[in-house]
């Protein structure tokens, strides 16, 4: 369960978000719909510490998370895929993922067979540079190297980015059973709403720095002014 | 402040201080004044390349061996011409070697760029050390009749009661000082100009800088030419006044590049004012260390110094390598930087 | 006929100016490792490795035997250069590129200041514990003795330890990985803070074994001696790329050598000015370096 509540944040004069209460509760996957500049990435990052708020609260699992660093936060359960993956290129596939497991100090050995029997691709492709991958290859790769961490919450910074709409659906299906097999707290943020709301439980939605809505996310899909206005779904 | 006041204030300005030069009593202070403007020169050229187009330069030694040598050799060659010529000769040969240099060095950034100009200082004394030792005069380097007053200066005194060697310094300090002056004039109008502007801007931001259709790599060798030619000047004046340009003089070590550096920061990068404080600290910080350590208890008799007898003379440094990293970390605008801001915060508690 | 070869001049030359170009590239790997892992020109390496020679070597004076008071300089150099990062660096990372060289330029004045006012400026000579006469071969000396086998083994073993460190363990995986990624690194729950300074403890360690091993050469250890070092280290670095170990070592070596062949068939006041001559001609066919890979500058 991870609960943040009147989260604020600014970046000088300039206001990221005002005032945001949302839950996301154990076990499910919460959307975070928004454009473009609505404030979906800087509330991940308040949440992994990399952004100081101005004000209000965040709780994971019991834990206050404000004030903690970024580091010590991603050590009690918390993975971050950022933006745009966060994979090191120069790095082996082998040896991100080798990374993840010595961040959160996992057993290495057994957590490289557990991801790769989950991403066999990975596998086939564990002593390439991950420069070398395609985007969903990477995508998965950042997949596996926060999995790899045993993590209890995981935050998705806009897993379809860049990827053709086949490879987003595999995506988004891939992060689905993760979060069904392991009991995962998964808080996704998409532009994409129409893929995120096919897998997610709830959805709340951000119009510039403003939270709107948490409801289920099939309310949400169903919400005619909410897929027009916010979400750009209109068909 | 409109323009008639502005050029009185200067005109006034000049001649209180040409009226202080000419009061001067000893010789020695009036040596270090004469430093002191050829310093200035030198600061500004090196607070041109930092300050204002952004480039780091730990090489501006070698630019005023340049001015220096090239001042000497036309001097020798051409005896009798004025001092000006010889000054312009410098210039132009700095500059012409600040254009050789600047154009690699335009393509690179910060440190890459502040150790080949840290090479070029080391590497350059060697030249007229090893290179065409006849015309050049070797390890000895080129010794010329230094610049001395002349009559209608030395008739303005009382031969008296003054020695000659004072009337010359009072002298070689009041064209110093003019030349110093000149300089000042110049670069504060540079500053307001299109070239001041588009350095500012290939400083703050190369790529806006490249939208606005600045050529970048020109922009910084322009930097570079101005940066080398104001070098060359300060070192042509340190040798018409001392009378020898050789590669162990001072001022023409890669040290100096080092020292430089130091009193730009101490001053303040980028600013003029920073740079007269800059040139006086640099000219009396013996004095200024000496007053420094005989008030903290570090002096010659203290218990420190009798176990570390060699701490006297390097507490000139050691006292500058503090200053340089506490002033880097805490006030990185320099001594120009903190009264400005005091001043700021007076006035805002004047006007609360 | 191998005899011939031994004892042959530019044979000799070449072993000379590679033993010494080793040297070159240990003082080119210090300014790597700390360019690599916090993207700072530590313009301060020579005089901070010189410091801590002094205070290994002159342990000499109290009967602690060479290998004992090199290995002092060791751990001295690294708590040194950990302390520097923490206490002067850590506050300009995020600030204009030209702070940290200014406030390295800074220690550079303040360290040799304090070591000529401790140590003052008259070279010492620490006892080697091998001979420098050069090997004979018939009769002849050949290019190396057994010091300057010595001091290549020693750079060599330095350049190897630190090249498994960063390849092959986790510890290196995480260093690389901090100085590639600090952002991500943080994501992923390494105390990056810690591992940059442990960076600079490794350089400073490795640049505690080249002031050791310089202070060796017949000029002994004097308060400026790694000054020329110094440049020659910052020449190979740039030629070679600051981003890479193994073109530091190369573009050592080879201004090694190539200075070697000039003091013997030249000048020696040449070989300083055709090593700047070098750099200016690499660093305009190639201005990131000959060995690192092209890419684009970040905005």
């Amino acid at each position: 369960m991870i609960s943040i509540s009147n989260l604020s944040v600014a970046y000088g004069a300039i206001t990221a978000l005002d005032d945001v209460t949302i839950q996301a509760p154990t076990g499910a996957i919460t959307a975070v719909l928004g454009a473009n500049g609505a404030g979906k990435t800087t509330l991940l990052r308040t949440i992994s510490g990399l952004v100081k708020p101005r004000s209000g609260s965040i709780t994971a699992n019991g834990h206050a998370l404000i004030g903690e660093r970024p580091d010590a936060i991603a050590r009690l359960g918390i993975a971050h895929v950022p933006e745009g993956r966060g994979v090191i290129a120069e790095f082996t596939v082998e040896e991100n993922l080798r990374l993840g497991a010595l961040g959160a100090k996992t057993n290495v050995t057994s957590g490289l067979e557990e991801q790769y029997a989950l991403f066999p691709v990975l596998k086939e492709r564990r002593k390439q540079y991950a420069a070398q991958l395609s985007g969903g290859e990477r995508q998965m790769l950042a997949l596996g190297r926060a999995m790899i961490a045993n993590p209890q919450i995981l935050l998705l910074d806009e897993p379809s980015l860049g990827l053709a709409p086949l490879v987003t659906q595999d995506i988004m299906n891939t992060i689905k059973t993760l979060c069904a097999n392991s009991g995962l707290t998964v808080i996704l943020v998409e532009q994409n709403a129409k893929s995120a709301l096919k897998i997610s439980d709830f959805a709340a939605v951000l119009h510039v720095g403003k939270s709107i809505a948490v409801r289920p996310a099939a309310e949400v899909a169903a919400d005619e002014s909410l897929r027009s206005y916010y979400l750009g779904m209109a068909e | 402040m409109s323009g008639t006041f502005k050029r009185l204030a200067w005109v006034l300005g000049g001649l209180v201080i040409a009226m202080a030069i000419a009061s001067i009593q000893s010789g020695t202070d009036a040596a270090n004044l004469t430093k002191a403007g050829a310093y200035f020169i030198a600061l500004v050229g090196l607070s041109f390349l930092t300050g204002w187009s952004g480039q780091i330069s730990i090489g501006n030694s070698g630019f005023m061996l340049v001015g220096g040598y090239a001042a000497a050799f036309w001097t020798l060659h051409h005896p009798g011409e004025p001092v000006v010529i010889s000054l312009l000769v410098a210039i132009v040969a700095s500059a012409f070697v600040g254009l050789v240099l600047g154009m690699p060095a335009t393509r690179l950034r910060g440190p890459y760029l502040a150790g080949m100009t840290l090479a070029f200082a080391v590497a350059l004394p060697y030249v007229p050390q090893s290179f065409a030792v006849s015309t050049l005069g070797g390890s000895q380097g080129l010794t010329i009749t230094p610049l001395s007053a002349p009559q209608w200066f030395s008739h303005l005194f009382d031969t008296s009661t003054t020695l000659p060697v004072v009337i010359n310094s009072r002298f070689t300090a009041m064209v110093s000082v003019l030349i110093a002056a000149l300089v000042l004039w110049l670069m504060s109008n540079l500053f307001a100009s299109k070239l001041g502007r588009a350095m500012r801007l290939v400083r703050d931001n190369d790529v806006a800088a490249e939208l606005v259709g600045l050529h970048l790599g020109r922009t910084r060798a322009q930097a570079f030419v101005v940066s080398a030619a104001l070098s060359g000047l300060a070192g042509a004046l340190l040798v018409m006044v001392s009378g020898t340009a050789s590669p162990s003089t001072y001022e023409f070590g890669f040290t100096f590049s080092i020292a430089l550096l130091t009193l730009m920061v101490l001053g303040g990068i980028g600013s003029l004012g920073g740079a007269i404080i800059a040139a006086l600290l640099g000219v009396y910080s013996m004095q200024i260390t000496t007053w420094i350590t005989n008030h903290t208890g570090l002096g010659p008799t203290s218990w420190v110094s009798n176990k570390l007898p060699n701490l006297a003379p390097n507490m000139e440094n050691i006292l500058f390598g503090v200053l340089l990293i506490v002033t880097m970390i805490f006030a990185p605008r320099g001594i120009v930087g903190l009264v400005s801001g005091l001043r700021q915060k007076l006035i805002s508690v004047t006007r609360r | 006929m191998i005899a011939n070869i031994l004892t042959n001049r530019i044979v000799n030359d070449i072993a000379g100016g590679a033993s010494q170009g080793v040297i070159i590239g240990l003082v080119a790997l210090c300014l790597v490792l700390v360019w690599r892992a916090t993207r700072v020109l530590n313009f301060a390496q020579g005089p901070m490795a010189m410091f801590v020679t002094y205070i290994g070597m002159t342990q000499m004076d109290h009967h602690v035997n060479f290998w004992l008071a090199a290995v002092i300089s060791m751990v001295v150099g690294f708590m040194f250069s950990a302390l520097t990062e923490i206490v002067i660096v850590k506050p300009l990372y995020h600030k204009a590129e030209i702070n940290p060289i200014v406030v390295m330029v800074g220690m550079f004045t303040l360290l040799e200041a304090i070591a000529s006012a401790i140590w003052t400026n008259i070279p010492r000579y620490p006892t080697a514990p091998y001979s420098s006469i050069n090997f004979q071969s018939s009769g002849n000396p050949t290019g190396l003795s057994p010091l300057s086998t010595f001091q290549i083994a020693a750079a060599l073993a330095v350049m190897t330890f630190v090249a498994v460190l960063f390849n092959y363990t986790s510890l290196g995986l995480k260093l690389r990985a901090s100085a590639l990624a600090p952002e991500v690194s943080k994501l992923l729950g390494l105390r990056v803070s810690r591992l940059l300074t442990l960076g600079w403890g490794i350089a400073g360690a490795v640049g505690a074994v080249a002031g050791v091993v310089i202070s060796l050469n017949p000029g002994g250890l004097s308060p400026n001696m790694l000054d020329a070092m110094f440049i020659l280290g910052f020449i190979a670095a740039a030629i070679g790329g600051l981003d890479s170990p193994l073109g530091a070592l190369i573009s050592g070596v080879g201004i090694g050598v190539i200075m070697q062949l000039i003091n013997d068939y030249w000048n020696s006041n040449y070989a300083d000015m055709v090593a700047v001559v070098l750099l200016v001609v690499a660093l305009m066919l190639r201005p990131q370096g000959i060995f690192t890979k092209n890419s684009a500058r970040r905005v």
